[in-house]
């Protein structure tokens, strides 16, 4: 009799610790996957674009200070992707193309950078743009030759590279705003292409209305 | 472990799940035996129906199980840590010693509940579209997800052997 007492406070305690083990694993039921719980962790983080030294495909060099006092609209690729890259460059020239045209250039500025860099010279860029419709103006497609810099970028914005065999990368992919001020201040979902393009005319109309 | 083999068993997404952490809960399935000599009064006292210790040993099962933790035992030392410590004594000694517990209808219910569970697993990272764990490729997400299904099969089988077949038979 006085085992099934025992017993009983020993379920209770387990499942106790059960319950913290996991509400602390899962920051709180919040995220179960380690992409929700980077993207939680970003924007809470908000990051600062670094310096970097942008190479797009007009052949031109500039800092990402370039972009000083506008929103950037980020996408991590490589040209070479043929799985989602392409869908997340589609998804990406759909938010364009639902910008009112007297933001676009003024207030932000669509950007794509390689994370393969010896592959994708300017001349590749050049190439692969046309496929979306990008105008190389308001919508750059860029490289960042300095791997040092890269690397740099890609872990303060949590975006995982992993090269394999074949020359692929296999990586994570999500839609990045960066405000004027080079701070990043949201990570979209690239499938929700609606959810996004309404957020990001949202932050521009309240931008223009101050 | 070794942390020269630790690096090799976690490379691959399969190898670290299927056999690294299983390997660590038959570690503490065989030391079990040393902690029921050195303290029996323990776990009589405790676990006596087994039901105690089997409820650990699925807390710890589940934690493992989530896409999120396996990263996170790579990124983070803390959690890696907690992997090697949990694994073998929050999960493997309670095992063996809750499992000899067990009423026949306790084991058929951890069978069923066990197949589903690997069953489930199987599904998510089979048909999982998305990366759920970014130190793996995707490739190896469904190498995982086909292991978690023999898994699955395999107890399965062993639990409808369990109810056709009577040992008694060919002794």
């Amino acid at each position: 009799m006085k085992n099934k007492q025992y017993n009983s406070i020993a379920i209770l305690v387990v499942l106790l610790f059960g319950a913290i083990l996991f509400f602390i694993g899962t920051d709180g039921f919040s995220a179960y996957t380690v992409e929700t719980a980077r993207v939680n962790k970003l924007m809470e983080d908000n990051p600062v674009f670094p310096e970097v030294t942008l190479e797009d495909s007009k052949e031109r060099v500039y800092s990402f200070s370039e972009f000083e006092g506008k929103y950037v609209m980020l996408t991590f690729i490589y040209t070479a992707c043929s799985d989602v890259c392409p869908q997340l460059e589609f998804n990406l020239a759909e938010v364009y193309k639902k910008i009112p045209q007297k933001y676009i250039g003024e207030d932000i500025v669509f950007l794509s950078i390689s994370f393969d860099p010896k592959n994708d010279d300017p001349a590749t860029l050049e190439k692969y743009r046309y496929y979306f419709d990008s105008d190389g103006e308001t919508w750059r497609m860029a490289r960042i030759s300095g791997q040092k810099e890269l690397d740099g970028l890609l872990k303060e914005f949590g975006v995982t590279v992993i090269p394999d065999e074949n020359g692929n990368f296999q990586h994570n992919s999500a839609f990045y705003l960066v405000d004027p001020n080079g701070i990043l201040i949201e990570v979209m979902d690239f499938e929700e292409i609606e959810i996004a393009a309404d957020k990001v005319n949202t932050i521009l109309d309240s931008k223009v209305r101050e | 472990m070794l942390p020269p083999v630790a690096n090799l068993a976690e490379s691959v997404m399969a190898i670290h799940m299927h056999m690294q952490m299983t390997m660590f809960i038959v570690v503490g399935v065989l030391m079990a035996s040393y902690f029921q000599k050195r303290f029996p009064g323990f776990f009589e006292k405790w676990n006596s129906n087994g039901v105690p210790g089997i409820l650990l040993f699925m807390v710890i099962l589940g934690y493992w199980l989530l896409p999120r933790t396996m990263h996170e035992a790579l990124s983070i030392p803390a959690v890696e840590l907690f992997k090697f410590i949990s694994l073998p004594f929050l999960a493997g000694v309670p095992l063996r010693d809750s499992w000899g517990k067990l009423s026949g209808l306790g084991k058929n219910i951890m069978y069923i509940l066990l197949s589903i569970i690997f069953g489930f697993m199987a599904w998510l990272y089979i048909a999982s579209p998305v990366q759920l764990c970014n130190n793996y490729l995707i490739i190896e997400q469904k190498t995982l997800g086909w292991g978690f299904v023999f898994l699955a099969v395999s107890i399965l089988i062993y639990f409808i052997s369990t109810l056709v077949i009577d040992p008694s038979d060919y002794e």
